[in-house]
């Protein structure tokens, strides 16, 4: 694989919380425009992969290049002007929203472009409106998130982090604290994104989500890459008992 | 009691009153700031200065501001060499004590309020690009404010009844004004009208800072 076609590429990467390894030797790549699932049980490791990505983890060996910059290469990190270049071109969604509960929803959404990218503020504001009518929530502007649903405050999450025009999308398992009945309206909103080609990793545990609209499913257990393939290849006929052990259990 | 009576000691007493509201004006506008810069010291990574703020919370909430106050007014004045330098008036002296003794609470308060902020609100911050500086002044002060007004309100209402001290140093304020109609007149009216008027101040400010509640409620 060259550099150009893929968009994240991991490299035998390594982390431990003191004695507990959590990723023993990751690698994986993905292409632009890619959806990827990332499947697994309970502290298998993914969550941390994906947190690695956007730098809210360090990890301790291995590269992680994101296109054709790397954020780490063999253990050692960029300086940090070029890690925060590096992660402006990521957004990430958290399993707990984390919507700034002060601001309200437009005020969630224009605080960083205003900040950040220093974006006038009517055009923050353009901007604002375009993504909250995307995610169907034009009217709450003006609300806080406290006087939203669960499935509403993800929504909010999504478009705050599409207001920094991020060229990846990470999600950390974005369903994982709603009510069922709230994921799908979530859900409805990635795949909107998934068929406009953003290039997305989304941990989950989703299954049907990871079947319908990943491009390529990943299983990852014990801070280990397993498999992956295509979403029919994963679940229709795992190569590898674990993969084969753990569908079972959830599906 | 005649009207006439009632006005002739609750005259003095609100003259004094006006004392008591000057304390708690100076401490209050003082020590909030003094106290928020005290947790982030508390804060920072450089130790030694971490353990010298930890150390004045320690002994100014360890010791009776009554102390404190003595301390400042009659303790300063009879130290060795310096001591003729430190002579202040009793008013200011009074006032020092209070602003130190509660700036340690209010920087309790606030250290509390900033623990109590969830990790996820610095990662969202991070993950959006905000640097250091904005992620502290846009994201986590105000929520740390929030939630310590309950307890700043609490505060408040306790130096409005603290000011009574000052009788200890002969600052001449609410409760010297009733205390001397009483020794004067042979009456408990000075003292139940003192109380009176303690319950209104503490009444406006409990108002006051409901209404600080209800305008930060973020719903």
């Amino acid at each position: 694989m060259t550099m150009n076609n893929t968009m994240i590429d991991v490299r035998d990467v390594r982390k431990s919380f003191g004695s507990l390894e959590v990723l023993k030797k990751v690698s994986l790549q993905i292409a632009p425009n890619e959806v990827v699932a990332v499947i697994g049980p309970s502290g298998s490791g993914k969550s941390t992969m994906l947190r690695s990505l956007a730098h809210l983890e360090q990890v301790d060996a291995g590269s992680i290049r994101i296109g054709n910059d790397y954020l780490v290469q063999d253990g050692k990190y960029a300086s940090s002007a070029k890690i925060k270049e590096i992660t402006a071109r990521m957004g990430m969604v958290f399993q707990h929203f984390n919507l700034f509960p002060h601001l309200t929803v437009r005020g969630n959404l224009e605080l960083a472009p205003k900040l950040v990218k220093r974006l006038p503020a009517a055009e923050a504001r353009d901007r604002a409106s375009a993504l909250l009518e995307k995610v169907g929530l034009l009217e709450k502007g003006d609300a806080y998130p406290a006087n939203l649903s669960g499935g509403q405050k993800q929504r909010v999450a999504i478009a705050r982090a599409l207001m920094m025009n991020p060229e990846i999308l990470l999600f950390d398992e974005p369903t994982s604290a709603l009510d069922p009945e709230l994921t799908g309206e979530v859900l409805q909103v990635m795949r909107q994104l998934a068929e406009e080609r953003m290039t997305m990793v989304v941990v989950t545990h989703e299954m049907g989500f990871a079947r319908e609209v990943a491009d390529r499913v990943i299983f990852m257990a014990d801070g280990e890459f397993i498999e992956s393939g295509t979403p029919e290849q994963l679940f229709g006929n795992p190569r590898q008992e674990r993969t084969k052990t753990f569908l079972n259990r959830v599906l | 009691m005649s009207m006439d009576y009632f006005w002739e000691i609750t005259g003095p007493m609100l003259e004094g009153a006006k004392t008591t509201v000057l304390l708690f004006f100076l401490a209050i506008v003082t020590s909030i700031p003094l106290g928020f810069a005290i947790t982030l010291v508390v804060r920072s990574r450089f130790k030694p200065l971490a353990w010298l703020a930890n150390a004045f919370i320690y002994v100014m909430r360890g010791t009776p501001l009554l102390l404190q106050m003595l301390f400042f007014c009659f303790g300063l004045p009879v130290l060795p060499v310096i001591g003729e330098y430190l002579v202040l008036d009793r008013f200011v002296a009074a006032a020092l004590a209070f602003t130190l003794n509660y700036a340690a609470y209010f920087a309790e308060i606030f250290r509390g309020g900033l623990l109590a902020i969830d990790k996820g609100q610095y990662e969202a911050a991070q993950v959006l690009g905000l640097g250091r500086f904005h992620t502290m002044t846009r994201i986590i002060l105000p929520q740390m404010f929030r939630i310590a007004l309950p307890a700043v309100s609490n505060e408040a209402i306790t130096l409005v009844k603290d000011t009574a001290l000052l009788y200890a140093v002969a600052v001449p304020e609410l409760l010297h004004f009733a205390k001397t109609a009483v020794n004067r007149d042979f009456t408990i009216m000075p003292f139940v009208i003192a109380g009176v008027i303690y319950l209104v101040m503490t009444l406006i400010l409990t108002l006051f800072f409901k209404i600080l509640e209800r305008k930060f409620k973020f719903d």
